[in-house]
């Protein structure tokens, strides 16, 4: 049902028939989705925004940051391994733009190759991710209130990637099978609006947690 | 989905519906799995007021153990899991799910001209993790109950027994269930309007219900946060609360209130919205203010999210705080006064008639009102430092939302029972519930606000041994029984009625927006033509501000319309 | 103090540079579209070259480390 809704787009009554109320059809459009989408997207903002809080509110109890457990001062994380697990993420930010803006001009094959370069630096960064989270020596997820903040964060975020790795496979699945063509293809935009709406994420967690 | 046909010939309206989902034909895809907007809002009705019988059973257990204060009706452990289940219930399992997803659903599409919700099948999912949360938090009682009260403070909260973790995953559930049905109605009364409707013209229970919408999808993921944390923390220690492993109880009261006081404006919104269809209605008059109305709802949400601290005075919020919070907190009261006061104007020099459901509205002015200016007295720090955790506040927010939100619901099943049902309710039926109800709320909550006043702290099992203290609590007892069985009454009324109840037709009361429009209860496609809008619906004397729709009794004209909506001849 | 060049550093910076690049390519490049996607995108891409700038401010060290 609901791919034959979006590519009809609107429905004019049968007959063609010109009557206003006729045209007024129950049904999902593109833009419908879209701004469903955009505000699903506001919302997980403040999911991230309250845990964000969480953290600016916590790093302001304590006297030094990184905080002192059993009188042992935490040391920072390796802003230089971040650094290049950023670009890593980033990168993949602009492979799926490219990719979109590939399928928008029917090339579907650079479309394949973009999409395929997104899901691997997609999947890179997760790797850089578990690296960084068996060699942070920040006393463990529950150890202290920086390990609270820091892994449940980028633990949030990192899930969010996978979800993303996972749906934009589904949509290079989709494409195989056809669901999309050159003027519909509302899904592959939502994935690439929410591919960077995960990196954005990521540029304020690396802000606060290895610049701040 | 049928397929499109572009070859048909003859303009038949029912080739026009087959665009739209079609009818189901089994039982559980028509009434269990539906995807229609108003078997969802029925859905949500009947849970709802189910969850409304259990808290308020729990309810009846507080007054019962309050009637003595020698604490021995239950054990104070078990008081407290009791009292805590009632607030949780009652917030999240009964006021918050007939509000929006109840009477929003219900009524919101089809006061847009609207066929559906803009997504059915994301509003059938809402719908469903309504009754698993529901199962979940009673079923806390079964693992011993959450007892830290219903705004669950840590550390108490990391020490309760095992059914918190039930409550965090319950109240977790709801809350993603209230985020989507947000997003779903945002996008139905953005996208969906029938022709003409402009913003400025949709029905005033369409703008709270945007309004609330915009709450429930902002407000509730803040508190996802703090329930995913607190459950992370009481089941792998993660030091987010426990100060002891330096975390901040006061984190949590920050980030619960950022949810929990727009929550109160989610509660209280669409009630507003219900009044302000009621009251012109059964007034017989335009209703006063449109505009001011519409636009003092948004101006609540916007300022609700910056009043969230005025629950933490006592918390040891820095004082350079307290001052913004309390004024912010004030400037409530001004959009919600040009809407009390529009409503008073609205039934200055109407033709009343006191059907239940304009009772209930006029009720609702009365005790709303009250329990608003407490707020107020609330707002002001000296004073909250006084009365804070006592019986006071207890009183204050139990005539918001009880006298407020309550109120609303009953004055809008009174209102649109015919319309779900086609059939109408007994009249001298509602108007005892409606007087037993009145008189017996005032004497239930009354008495607390003196009795918090005196002192008498909230969530204790027992209070002081004075004369007073136990005539007073036996007054709210007692009275409390009487409210208890006074609600018998509707339901009894609403049993009677869905079977041997007068057939209402299309429009009893006389009411002008949209949904009165179309046969009761309404058809599955809502509207075989979706009309053009061309006022507000709410000016009694004009000819009705539609064209082009099919009215089941044949009295609207129904031109057709070839040139776009002229604008309102106002 | 970290020292302050090391490969990854390097490698980092030159990363963020270009990819940093090819995001104000593509802002530019979408300018002029409309409707909610394309400007919600703008957004995004304009603070994913902004989060470059940030990992380039990371790698050479230009802006003191934040704590205490």
């Amino acid at each position: 049902m609901s791919v034959s809704v979006a590519k009809q787009g609107h429905v004019r009554g049968a007959a063609g028939n010109s009557l206003v109320h006729d045209e007024v059809i129950y049904q999902e459009t593109r833009d419908m989705r879209l701004l469903g989408f955009a505000l699903f997207l506001v919302s997980d903002v403040v999911l991230f925004s309250a845990f964000i809080f969480a953290y600016l509110y916590l790093r302001n109890t304590v006297d030094t940051w990184p905080p002192v457990v059993d009188g042992k001062q935490l040391p920072r994380l390796d802003v230089a391994f971040a650094a290049v697990n950023s670009c890593v993420l980033f990168g993949s930010g602009v492979t799926m733009h490219t990719a979109l803006e590939n399928w928008k001009h029917g090339k579907k094959a650079a479309f394949n190759i973009w999409i395929w370069a997104t899901i691997v630096l997609g999947t890179l960064f997760l790797c850089g991710q578990g690296y960084e989270y068996a060699h942070a020596q920040i006393g463990g997820w529950s150890g202290s209130i920086f390990g609270a903040s820091f892994f449940t964060l980028t633990g949030m975020h990192g899930f969010h990637v996978l979800v993303g790795v996972i749906y934009l496979i589904v949509l290079f699945l989709q494409t195989r099978k056809g669901v999309y063509d050159e003027t519909h293809y509302f899904g592959l935009t939502a994935g690439t609006l929410y591919w960077h709406f995960v990196d954005v994420i990521w540029v304020a967690l690396f802000f606060l947690f290895y610049l701040f | 989905m049928a397929v499109v046909s572009t070859t048909t010939t003859t303009v038949a309206p029912h080739a026009v519906l087959d665009h739209i989902h079609p009818e189901p034909t089994s039982f559980v895809r028509r009434y269990i799995f539906s995807i229609d907007h108003k078997v969802i809002g029925i859905q949500y009705m009947i849970t709802g007021l189910l969850f409304f019988v259990l808290a308020g059973l729990l309810a009846e257990l507080i007054r019962i153990q309050l009637l003595h204060n020698d604490a021995r009706f239950m054990s104070p452990e078990v008081y407290n899991g009791v009292y805590t289940m009632h607030g949780s219930a009652m917030v999240w399992m009964v006021i918050i799910p007939l509000v929006t997803g109840g009477f929003g659903n219900f009524v919101m599409p089809l006061q847009i001209g609207a066929r559906d919700v803009a997504f059915p099948w994301l509003n059938l999912a809402s719908f469903w993790m309504f009754p698993i949360a529901g199962v979940l938090l009673f079923g806390a009682f079964l693992v011993g109950a959450p007892d830290a009260g219903w705004t669950e403070y840590p550390p108490v909260s990391l020490q309760g027994p095992v059914g918190t973790n039930y409550w965090c995953v319950a109240i977790f559930l709801i809350g993603i269930s209230s985020t989507l049905t947000g997003i779903n109605f945002i996008v139905t009364i953005l996208k969906m309007r029938a022709p003409g409707m402009t913003l400025t013209r949709m029905p005033l229970f369409v703008w709270a219900q945007l309004s609330t919408a915009a709450l429930s999808m902002i407000a509730t993921t803040a508190l996802a946060a703090a329930l995913l944390a607190l459950f992370l923390e009481r089941v792998f220690g993660i030091p987010f609360y426990d100060p002891t492993k330096g975390g901040s109880p006061i984190l949590w009261q920050h980030m619960f209130w950022f949810y929990s006081h727009p929550a109160v404006y989610i509660m209280i919104l669409p009630a507003f919205g219900i009044i302000s269809e009621v009251l012109p209605t059964f007034a017989r008059k335009p209703i006063f203010g449109y505009k001011m109305i519409a636009f003092s709802s948004v101006a609540i949400a916007l300022v609700g999210f910056m009043v969230w601290a005025h629950h933490m005075f006592t918390s040891g919020l820095a004082p350079w705080l307290q001052l913004p919070f309390m004024i912010l907190t004030m400037i409530v009261a001004i959009p919600t006064g040009i809407k009390i006061f529009s409503w008073m104007a609205t039934l200055w020099g109407g033709s009343i008639e006191l059907t239940p459901a304009m009772l209930f509205a006029i009720g609702f002015l009365i005790t709303f009102t009250f329990g608003g200016i407490t707020g107020v007295f609330l707002a002001a720090i000296p004073v909250d430092l006084h009365a804070h955790g006592t019986y006071f506040v207890v009183g204050h927010f139990h005539y918001v939302l009880y006298g407020g939100s309550v109120f609303g619901i009953f004055a809008g099943l009174y209102y649109w029972w015919p319309k779900i049902t086609g059939r109408m309710m007994n009249e001298r039926v509602g108007l005892w519930h409606f007087w037993l109800t009145f008189i017996s709320f005032n004497c239930t909550f009354l008495p607390m606000h003196w009795l918090g006043l005196q002192g008498m702290p909230r969530r204790v099992a027992t209070y002081l041994d004075s004369h007073d203290a136990v005539f007073w609590n036996q007054v709210a007892s007692i009275s409390s029984f009487v409210l208890a069985a006074s609600t018998l009454l509707l339901f009894g009324n609403m049993a009677w009625s869905f079977y041997k109840g007068k057939r209402a037709g299309a429009n009893p009361w006389g009411a002008r927006t949209l949904e009165w429009m179309i046969s009761s209860p309404p058809p599955y496609y809502n509207y075989k033509r979706v009309p053009a809008v061309l006022a507000t619906p709410y000016d009694f004397g004009n000819p009705l501000p539609y064209i082009g729709l099919d009215s089941p009794e044949g009295t609207l004209p129904t031109p057709q319309l070839t040139a776009p909506p002229a604008p309102a001849p106002r | 103090m970290e020292a302050l060049a090391t490969p990854e550093k390097i490698v980092a910076g030159l990363a963020a540079v270009l990819i940093g690049v090819l995001a104000l390519i593509a802002l530019k490049n979408d300018w002029k579209t409309t409707g909610l996607d394309n400007n919600l995108t703008k957004v995004l891409l304009g603070l994913m070259a902004f989060g470059c700038v940030l990992v380039i401010v990371a790698a050479f060290g230009i802006l003191p480390r934040g704590g205490s």
